[in-house]
């Protein structure tokens, strides 16, 4: 409940902050006028308001780090489970790890990168994947999440994992827009799953995807996406806004961030809008650039970095 | 007059029109030729649009009309497709061989997601790049030279039939190296939801093999006879996959039957339209005679 108040305390600042005296103070002698925030600041969305670039890092972290403890428990409620099935299907399509023997060290298992994948859920996946199916006990992923409460969920689920405190396991708290700690072209796979419609800078997240993938790496994301059958499109959104963040008030104890969810899901881009800015990214597209899972409800997309012929 | 129909582009040249083409040559000096002016601008996918492999732009063919490439790949897929079709023969059509491919080719083991079909895309190449490999093979002259060879006659004399026999059987041949892992790329084809493509690519081959045989049919035989050398050729091959003979001469003769076959069962046709057609006049003359105003 911390968490909810620290939610609710940061609210009421922002509503606070929006209030303007009628006559400005000037004054020469001090410096409120340079403490008072610029007024042309560049302003991007938070579900259906909007707040200055540079809150909504905060209000993002706030709104995970409230949902962290129940966020399983959650996510099979909201999607009745099938978000299971999408992300077994994710990994199954990208089929990680190579069952093939090794020519050269570089070709030693697959350095994977998991952005916004702090519970872990896709990372255990394709550990599992690559060393059940493929035999591969060489591939490793790197769990990088902006927020340090999903990342403590995700460290205390690895204990029930053979990876954990392993080298084939790692976790890092970064902000996915910059990661210098990650040297250019050095990851094979580069995966966020439901998370980059969370992110301030979409385009700059892209583009630093495309620094640190190797020539021939593979840039997949999966998101909401836009549903293209009017009639389910139809059910889907009166699930969305009036089940789910009513699910989320009776389990979770908090509404605000499932309608912040549910928000953040109609604001994301439709599918070509979004393989447009993968594209503008730099990556080569294959075929028709995303799949659409559940008549469009999710959208897996995909972008290889192209090799540059020297 | 062989040699002023050599100067002709041979395409235009189906054998039933060449001694048309001779007449009118030595009537007059004006050669048939496609004016480039009245070449309608092709549609080009915009970047938007993504493009598919084998997406017809243009669903017909024309002498007029630049040829559509074999297959939409882009490079980077061609890249890879064409190193792993060296990993076929001892691997399969699989993603064992897409992955070997991709490493040939410079790419990681993770780049096959370029390929969102996998194996069917393998498949699909294989297809698209022989009937391009046999086009090829027409467009240079040698192969119709041959099969006239081993007929003991001159390229002209060559009917329709023979150089649709001759082109198949050419086709299948090509198919010779990967006739041990055949059967798999079968299966993968014959599996739901890549009947359309696959069919597609049928369609695309009894096309091109009439076409460049000269066949020039415009009426309803143009569907009988896709579909004939479509039928034709799909069975072959899957009897081509148990031709225990090193140069296949079962399939061979297999392909010869079937095309005694066809004819047989277009003369059954023939005859019985004629059959109709004798009987049906009969009952109107029947009529006629008994003062009926038909």
């Amino acid at each position: 409940m911390s968490s909810r108040s620290a939610w609710r305390a940061l609210h009421y600042s922002a509503k606070r902050r929006a209030f303007q005296p009628p006559t400005p103070y000037r004054c020469f002698s001090c410096t409120t006028r340079a403490q008072s925030k610029p007024e042309d600041e560049r302003m991007t969305h938070f579900g259906f308001t909007n707040v200055p670039e540079s809150e909504k890092e905060t209000r993002v972290g706030a709104v995970f780090s409230s949902v962290a403890a129940s966020y399983d428990r959650m996510n099979d409620l909201m999607s009745l489970g099938i978000h299971r099935l999408w992300k077994d299907h994710f990994v199954r399509s990208l089929n990680p790890g190579s069952c093939l023997p090794a020519l050269t060290a570089d070709q030693r298992g697959w350095n994977i990168l998991d952005i916004a994948g702090g519970t872990g859920d896709i990372a255990f996946r394709m550990l599992d994947h690559a060393t059940n199916i493929n035999h591969d006990m060489e591939t490793r992923v790197t769990i990088s999440d902006i927020n340090a409460d999903m990342l403590a969920e995700g460290r205390k689920r690895s204990l029930d994992t053979p990876y954990y405190n392993t080298n084939r396991l790692s976790f890092v708290e970064a902000n996915a827009e910059h990661m210098p700690h990650i040297p250019d072209a050095s990851v094979d796979l580069y995966t966020v799953v439901f998370g980059i419609r969370n992110f301030t800078d979409k385009q700059a997240a892209l583009n630093e995807a495309f620094r640190v993938l190797k020539p021939g790496g593979v840039f997949a994301c999966m998101e909401f996406s836009k549903v293209d059958n009017p009639v389910l499109d139809g059910i889907y959104k009166r699930w969305n806004f009036s089940a789910i963040p009513l699910i989320g008030q009776v389990v979770a104890g908090d509404r605000d961030s499932y309608q912040y969810l549910v928000e953040s899901i109609e604001r994301f881009p439709s599918q070509e809008e979004f393989r447009g800015m993968i594209q503008k990214a730099g990556f080569m597209i294959p075929g028709q650039g995303f799949e659409n899972l559940t008549g469009g409800i999710a959208a897996i997309h995909k972008g290889i970095k192209p090799i540059v012929k020297a | 007059m062989a040699h002023l129909a050599r100067t002709l582009p041979r395409r235009a040249l189906p054998t039933q029109l060449t001694p048309y083409l001779r007449r009118a040559q030595a009537l007059s000096t004006i050669t048939i030729q496609p004016t480039p002016q009245r070449t309608r601008p092709t549609p080009t996918p915009t970047p938007n649009q993504p493009k598919t492999p084998l997406a017809q732009l243009r669903t017909y063919h024309s002498t007029l009309h630049p040829r559509l490439p074999d297959h939409e790949y882009t490079n980077s897929q061609t890249a890879i497709l064409t190193a792993a079709l060296d990993h076929v023969p001892a691997h399969g059509f699989t993603s064992t061989a897409l992955t070997l491919g991709a490493r040939d080719a410079g790419f990681l083991d993770v780049s096959v997601q370029l390929l969102p079909r996998g194996e069917f895309d393998l498949i699909l190449f294989w297809l698209a790049s022989r009937r391009g490999l046999l086009r090829g093979k027409v467009e240079e002259g040698g192969l119709f030279r041959r099969i006239a060879a081993e007929k003991g006659k001159d390229v002209y004399e060559l009917g329709v039939e023979e150089r649709v026999r001759g082109l198949l059987l050419e086709r299948l041949r090509m198919n010779d190296e990967v006739r041990h892992v055949w059967q798999d790329a079968l299966a993968q084809m014959s599996l739901l939801s890549n009947i359309p493509l696959s069919l597609t690519e049928l369609h695309a081959l009894a096309s091109d093999i009439l076409t460049l045989s000269g066949d020039a049919s415009v009426d309803a035989a143009w569907y009988t006879r896709r579909l004939a050398v479509s039928a034709i050729y799909a069975s072959s091959e899957v009897v081509m996959t148990r031709d225990p003979t090193p140069d296949l001469s079962e399939t061979a003769a297999f392909v010869e039957r079937r095309f005694e076959d066809r004819q047989a069962i277009a003369d059954k046709f023939t005859g019985l339209g004629q059959c109709a057609s004798f009987g049906w006049n009969t009952a109107v003359g029947l009529g006629r005679s008994w003062g009926l105003k038909i």
